[in-house]
């Protein structure tokens, strides 16, 4: 008897939904992650709150995973990659190394849920000094920090009094060949200004933004929640250098709606890096062959009404394996992806009886 | 430290300007008036002074709402007298109001006498006085041809004959050249406690001595005429509630 499942590769935000949903549409489905535990980058990253309700990411993340847990249908493999791949739908072959060997699998359908990962600050140029000054961090820093309650100058372990954020880091950038906009930064910025002023009120918060992208609710629930309640400053320009001074670091730029010179003293400086498509997500279109997008993500082909359809028959992709991702995008498109997947198996009649 | 490296007042300690600042932020409008601000500028797109002047709503409200203090002092100093008060900036999406944060601020600089202030000031003198002591603003004696050659030969008739063409108009309150028209000395009665409850005339003196002591002394005698004693709040408030 032939039983045909779903593959899930990636137990982020997106894979861990798509699972959640193919298993509740009544299907089997394997999900497999390559760390050795669910919940993808919120977890893996030690994120603090979840952007933009600032609910514990942990709690959050830990909700999803038990919803899949304990679930006859699902079958949970962490610690597991895919090494290799041949044949095409309806004979698609994986092969998959986990802890207890290789595995060689067929899969009716497979959802690419491989995610991003941030960007290097230090990749291209230095301009930002972010290995070259302890106090120079990322966003992905300020998280670990604040979820250990607290933060800091990493070259004292003491509270700053003045602190602020680059944006567009990594994004929006012709000159690194990252183009895009990475659509979290300025709500995950504003969120994290918001609990630097709760945890230190006396310390001055600046955002040096080009345009503060803050869609839908998130622009009243964290942008000016930030300005209003937290009087968080953000400042239309973007920061040309980071210096050293003394025992603080200088930003030097331009406040554009004033049209005045700026060279501030911080002593925390932290870089708003955006997301680039995540090894996962490059080896899996590889192993796929699901061609890029002009991007380097995995190029979905449905446009703007059926974002997760992929050129491979049976394959799909969800959350920021396709492109920058917020958590809303990410889930979403792991429940229309389980959905797609799903219809797939059906329609193609590879469900056993 | 000012965030600019073209910054004004560098001289003026912080605490200064931070007790200025705080001062216009305690103000009970305060809170009604400043949200975030965009900087998008549409109130500087409806603003009459700003097509005049160097002069931007906008950067009143983004500067507040930064709580930027040095560039709040250099506002006070520069350009918070430059603004109209028309309000047109109120079509704020923030529902901002940059005229009222205005407002404020010039009570401020007023309450405490600063030079600028004063200096901005200093050509009303003579409408402060006339308001404050008649209640009216523009006289009819005003219009001398010395005053406004500008408008004309016909001035000069006028003026030669200001009483007759005052007594052609039909009110007979209006039969003044003195003034724009007759106060009862119960307005004026009422005018100075108000000036004087509400803390004006205080103000007056912050700017403007010399306009400070007449006025007193013109309102001291109206109000003691009329069993009032100046100086005694108490006593015009009783006053008031009695009746």
């Amino acid at each position: 008897m032939l039983k045909k499942n779903v593959l899930v590769i990636g137990g982020g935000p997106a894979g861990l939904e798509a699972a959640r949903g193919v298993a509740d549409l009544g299907y089997p489905v394997k999900i497999i992650e390559k760390a050795d535990r669910l919940g993808g980058m919120p977890i893996l990253a030690d994120y603090a709150a979840l952007t933009p309700n600032m609910v514990n990411a942990e709690e959050a993340m830990g909700e999803m995973i038990q919803r899949i847990e304990n679930d006859e249908l699902i079958d949970i493999c962490t610690s597991t990659e895919v090494i290799g791949v041949s044949g095409s739908s309806p004979e698609i072959n994986v092969n998959l190394k986990g802890p207890e060997g290789e595995e060689h699998i067929q899969p009716g359908s497979v959802i690419v849920a491989t995610g991003f990962k941030h960007f290097d600050p230090g990749k291209e140029t230095q301009m930002y000094g972010y290995y070259e000054f302890d106090d120079v961090i990322t966003l992905v820093d300020t998280e670990k920090m604040l979820k250990a309650g607290k933060f800091v100058r990493p070259s004292t372990g003491e509270p700053p009094k003045q602190v602020c954020f680059i944006q567009c880091v990594g994004s929006r950038d012709r000159q690194i060949g990252n183009a895009w906009c990475s659509k979290v930064c300025c709500g995950i910025a504003s969120k994290e200004a918001i609990e630097i002023r709760h945890l230190l009120p006396d310390c001055k918060v600046f955002v040096f933004y080009i345009d503060m992208r803050m869609y839908g609710f998130w622009e009243d629930e964290i942008y000016w929640k930030a300005q209003e309640k937290y009087k968080v400053n953000f400042i239309r320009g973007i920061v040309t250098e980071v210096t050293k001074r003394g025992d603080q670091v200088v930003v030097k730029g331009e406040d554009t709606t004033m049209g005045r010179p700026m060279e501030v003293p911080m002593d925390v400086v932290i870089l708003s890096v955006g997301m680039e498509p995540s090894e996962g997500t490059s080896r899996m279109a590889e192993l796929f062959q699901l061609p890029l997008e002009s991007h380097g993500y995995i190029e979905s082909i449905g446009g703007a009404l059926n974002t997760v359809v992929t050129s491979v028959p049976g394959i799909f992709v969800a959350g920021a394996a396709g492109g920058p991702a917020d958590l809303e995008d990410s889930v979403s498109m792991g429940g229309a992806a389980a959905l797609k997947a799903a219809s797939y198996l059906r329609k193609t009649g590879l469900l056993a009886a | 430290m000012s965030i600019y490296s073209d910054a004004k007042y560098t001289d003026v300690p912080l605490e200064k300007k931070q007790e200025l600042f705080d001062e216009v932020k305690a103000d009970m409008r305060y809170d009604h008036q400043l949200y975030g601000c965009y900087e998008c500028g549409i109130c500087v797109a409806a603003c009459p002074s700003a097509r005049f002047y160097d002069f931007s709503p906008r950067v009143f409200a983004q500067v507040m709402a930064r709580e930027d203090v040095d560039t709040f002092y250099e506002l006070l100093n520069d350009s918070v007298w430059d603004c109209s008060q028309c309000f047109s900036c109120t079509r704020c999406p923030r529902q901002n109001n940059p005229g009222g944060i205005i407002t404020i601020m010039r009570e401020v600089a007023v309450n405490h006498g600063m030079q600028s202030a004063k200096d901005a000031l200093k050509a009303y003198s003579r409408i402060i006085y006339k308001i404050m002591s008649t209640g009216t603003q523009v006289a009819p004696d005003m219009l001398q041809p010395d005053f406004f050659p500008d408008w004309g030969p016909d001035v000069k008739q006028v003026s030669d004959n200001l009483d007759v063409w005052r007594r052609c108009v039909p009110p007979e309150t209006m039969h003044t050249t003195e003034l724009a028209w007759d106060v009862s000395e119960k307005t004026r009665l009422e005018l100075y406690m108000i000036w004087k409850l509400t803390g004006n005339l205080e103000m007056i003196e912050k700017i403007d001595e010399g306009i400070f002591m007449i006025l007193e002394e013109v309102m001291e005698e109206l109000l003691e005429e009329n069993g009032y004693d100046i100086d005694d709040y108490e006593n015009l408030l009783e006053e008031e509630e009695d009746e």
